[in-house]
């Protein structure tokens, strides 16, 4: 009797080591995430830990030489110079402007868009746009269009007789800019993430409330927002992670400026480290912006896990 | 005179309908502006505005590539985008599939380590990044525009959508290749890879656009102007005093997005999906 | 000669064993039911014969060949899985011709066996199909069909048919007992169905908590179980059992010692019914089923015990009648504390 199965297997078995099949598998395994590993080794777990040993250093730009000087940078940063605290205030004033912005803007356009009506694709592909363009076009458009003088939207602020400011020229409009125009271009994200959500809701669960004689608002405060938490935490802290995050954005609508007034945090360790190459100062920088998201990160997953149980 | 409900509701649903327009006004102002401007001259653009150009000035799309190599510039994404997207799918379907499916030592622990970068902004790891680029003599090449995204954050995040996806494939049609004499590597490549399409859809897309819009890493590691990728070359538009060209940047932004956004609408709902599903991972 | 040796097998996933130590000796082309409660280790005992699962202890031989890590395709086995697992992005004759297109058959020989397999099946008329097209039995012929290509030493089935309705089952299982009679293969099937594993097996192996319960022929199981999980577990309705101290007095009045035993079996079909005065045992109907072909009867023993009688015939006892049970001396189960079966069955006094 042919047999094509245990040929083939007889034959190479002679050749192949005598392993069991779980080293194999592992074996196996190994050779599938060994890029992933070596990539992740090189470019994210050595920089992760050559970014601590910076922020101990400091450079000398002219011998190109490390010199250990233990936590100075972060006293620097903490205590001595002023520019620390107004950056990082700056980031928590942004993060505080956009995330309620997007969320709440988020959350209204996904109640309005969750359910299918006629323009419902239409809205959403439009709410959507912004999100695939790339951060440094839509920048420059905003920029164009929000000069002080002659720009498109003070033009339009005109027609119902508002004085606009020179928006990207004095330091809070310019901060209330940023996160504007930050927030439309991203708002769709957070918007689909709703709407998934809600239609993974039972519609059940609303018409039970209904003829229970709940009203609309009574239906979304009672069960649907409760529903939606998972969601909006997850939304919260990626959008909250986002937010400080910023850089491209920035560089591009405000430089950083009017009077540092939109200066933040990622764009002040860019500026440390490549236009003044305070190396070990921005590494430390970096390592505080690591800890800023390590604590959401953590603060999200006991939330997350107390919602489980 | 009271209203039926019928009335009412179609009532109703005008009223928001408008609401949404005019919501939706500062969405799609932009991109009608930006196009527009695009065919102004220097001196219309700080004129009256007008959505509708006087003169249209095709010109403005010659002088964008007289101005800088932007020809070249745009291959440079483009390319660059494709070899991002490529890399990825493999690198990160591979490990997501050994996520998913094999049991080896240690792979709780790699989950753990890997999860962890999915956290870390590229912010924190761009100055030692920048210090091994130079030491690797990798400055002003494209290299670290393909290696950083494809083992950051963004191919992590890619590794989990991959693994998420392969978790729901039914583990008996593996078993079936396993028992019809496919090797791992036959069964990522002949089951889990011909049954994850919607995956890697989505995986290349948003890949695709990462690598598109990327901006940080070209402005850290490009230096000359012909290995420039789109979104340095858009800022580049400036004159003498640094100031903007608008009606060149407005041009040139307008060639980079609008392809973009025709392929947008023509798969929008596809593209929306795999927004969805790598939000609902990150 | 394929036949299969299972040595002490045991199989732990983490800290819980889930086979604790299974000796079987399975002939060449018998055809073996592993039958038994879900979590009872019957898939997983398949699956480590399979080369699916790694073996924690023991060994497996197929034929002359120890295969503990030989890996499953070189086995020499094939699997019919639970959901066919059909890859659906391949043809009817693709997912065939799959396994011996990956082991480099020649094409002409790949096309001549899957015919061969599709025309014994009646697929042939299906082959450019994909698995999304067919129904529920045209997806288990296929299934079929891609292990015979093979042309495998051994079949292994895993609840091949639970997924299919009652009727296509009943059909099903025909097909396969044809298929055994005419490959004359070793055969192992799993199920959880014991009408499935009486009809089908030479042999059953009962299986309980990752312990072989008892092995035997379908005839053998039914008539003498070893234990009352077995007695139980075949047999449809179920066997009733009644505690020994409610009829051991009414035994011993006809001669009957039942000894140290703790419960006493009696099948629903050998149950007659009689005139209440004069039967083993005396009770009331409290339900009584009609079938069609029987009416099962629920009913009420004196000693405050439900008993299950299948009554043949057009007299059938109405709700609330008093009836008495009759049942031959050597149709009586006697099991002891340990459920184990007391043999002989019934000592003369």
């Amino acid at each position: 009797m042919a047999d094509a199965l245990t040929e083939k297997g007889s034959a190479r078995s002679w050749r192949a080591p005598r392993l069991t099949l779980r080293q194999r598998e592992a074996i196996e395994a190994w050779l599938f995430v060994s890029p992933t590993v070596a990539g992740f080794l090189l470019f994210f777990l050595g920089p992760l830990a050559a970014v601590v040993y910076f922020s101990l250093t400091e450079w000398n730009l002219l011998t190109q030489q490390a010199t250990f000087v233990g936590v100075k940078n972060y006293v620097d940063a903490l205590s001595h110079n002023p520019d620390f605290w107004h950056v990082l205030r700056n980031s928590f004033v942004f993060a505080m402007g956009l995330v309620p912005l997007n969320m709440a803007l988020a959350l209204s356009l996904a109640l309005a868009l969750s359910r299918p009506f006629r323009g419902v694709i239409f809205f959403r592909t439009v709410f959507f746009a912004p999100v695939v363009t790339s951060a440094v076009a839509w920048a420059i458009v905003w920029r164009f269009l929000l000069q002080g003088e002659g720009g498109a939207v003070n033009q339009m602020l005109a027609l119902v007789g508002i004085d606009g400011p020179n928006w990207l020229r004095e330091p809070d409009w310019a901060m209330v800019a940023v996160i504007v125009t930050r927030v439309i271009k991203m708002v769709g994200l957070n918007m689909i993430l709703y709407i998934a959500a809600l239609q993974a809701i039972p519609r059940d669960y609303e018409a039970a409330a209904r003829l229970e004689g709940a009203s609309n608002w009574q239906i979304f405060r009672m069960v649907i927002w409760p529903l939606l938490a998972p969601t909006t935490l997850v939304i919260f802290v990626i959008t909250m992670i986002g937010s400080f995050k910023v850089f491209d954005h920035i560089y591009l609508m405000t430089g950083g400026g009017p009077e540092n007034g939109t200066l933040v945090l990622a764009f002040y360790i860019y500026e440390q480290g490549f236009k003044f190459f305070n190396v070990g100062y921005a590494s430390a920088l970096a390592m505080i912006m690591f800890v800023i998201v390590l604590v959401l990160t953590v603060v999200q997953m006991t939330l997350r896990r107390r919602d489980m149980q | 005179m009271t209203l039926t409900v019928r009335q009412a509701r179609i009532i109703a649903r005008i009223c928001w309908t408008v609401a949404l327009l005019v919501v939706a006004v500062p969405f799609v102002f932009p991109f009608l502006w930006m196009v527009s401007s695009g065919f102004k001259s220097a001196t219309e653009i700080f004129g009256q505005p007008s959505l509708i150009p006087r003169v249209w000035r095709w010109q403005n799309y010659l002088e964008v590539f007289e101005y800088q190599p932007f020809a070249r510039q745009y291959f440079n994404s483009l390319y660059i985008a494709v070899a991002v997207t490529g890399l990825t799918l493999v690198i990160s379907s591979l490990a997501g599939y050994a996520l998913a499916r094999m049991r080896f030592a240690g792979a709780g622990l790699l989950m753990l380590f890997l999860l962890s970068a999915l956290m870390v902004p590229e912010e924190v790891t761009i100055i030692p990044n920048f210090f091994l680029i130079r030491w690797m003599g990798l400055m002003d090449t494209h290299a670290p525009l393909i290696l950083l995204p494809v083992f950051g954050s963004h191919g992590v995040m890619a590794t989990f959508l991959m693994r998420q996806y392969f978790l729901a494939i039914p583990k008996e049609l593996e078993e079936a290749g396993k028992m019809d004499g496919l090797s791992p590597f036959g069964i990522w490549w002949r089951i889990a890879l011909p049954m994850s399409r919607p995956a890697l859809a989505a995986v290349s897309i948003i890949t695709f656009l990462f690598s598109w819009n990327l901006f940080l890493e070209p402005l850290v590691f490009i230096s000359s102007l012909e290995k420039f990728t789109l979104p340095l070359a858009l800022s580049n538009f400036t004159d003498s005093y640094g100031l903007p060209l608008w009606h060149l940047q407005l041009a040139a932004t307008s060639l980079a997005v609008v392809p973009i956004l025709i392929v947008y609408l023509i798969a929008q709902r596809q593209i929306i999906e795999s927004f969805a599903l790598s939000g609902v991972k990150g | 000669m394929t036949s299969l040796t299972l040595r002490n097998i045991k199989k732990s996933f983490g800290a819980t064993q889930v086979i604790k130590g299974v000796d079987l000796e399975i002939a060449d082309g018998e055809f073996v039911v592993f039958v038994g409660p879900s979590g009872c280790g019957k898939s997983t005992l398949l699956r480590m014969i399979a080369g699916l699962e790694d073996i924690t202890e023991g060994e497996i031989y197929i034929g002359e060949r120890k295969v503990n890590d030989v890996q499953a395709a070189q086995r020499g086995v094939a699997m019919v899985f639970q959901s066919y697992a059909l890859y659906p992005h391949l043809t009817v004759r693709d997912n065939m011709a799959f396994g011996l297109k990956v082991r480099k058959v020649p094409a002409s020989e790949r096309e001549r066996r899957v015919r061969e397999a599709a025309a014994s099946l009646k697929l042939e008329a299906l082959l450019d199909r994909y698995p999304r097209e067919l129904s529920g039995g045209q997806r288990q012929r296929v299934a079929i069909g891609r292990a015979i290509v093979g042309n495998p030493q051994v079949f292994l089935f895993d609840e091949p048919l639970s997924n299919l309705d009652a009727e296509l089952r009943v059909h099903m299982r025909s097909e396969i007992a044809a298929l055994h009679q005419r490959l004359e293969n070793t055969m192992i099937y799993v199920t959880h169905d014991q009408i499935e594993a009486m009809t089908l097996a030479d042999r059953i192996v009962v299986l309980r908590e990752g312990v072989i319960e008892q092995v035997g022929t379908p005839r053998e199981l039914y008539e003498s179980p070893a234990n009352l999980f077995v007695a139980q577990f075949i047999g449809s309705p179920r066997m009733n059992v009644l505690p020994a101290r409610a009829v051991a007095g009414r035994l011993a009045a006809r001669g009957l010692n039942i000894g140290a035993a703790e419960g006493v079996g009696m099948r629903p079909e050998h149950i007659s019914l009689t005139a209440p005065e004069s039967g083993l045992l005396r009770g009331r109907v409290a339900l009584s089923e009609y079938t069609g072909a029987a009416t099962l009867l629920h009913v009420e023993l004196e000693e405050g015990e439900t008993a299950l009688v299948i009554a043949n015939g057009p007299a059938v006892p109405a709700n609330g009648q008093e009836v008495g049970l009759e049942i031959a001396r050597e149709h009586l189960h006697v099991f002891d504390k340990a459920g184990r079966a007391i043999r002989p069955l019934v000592q003369a006094a």
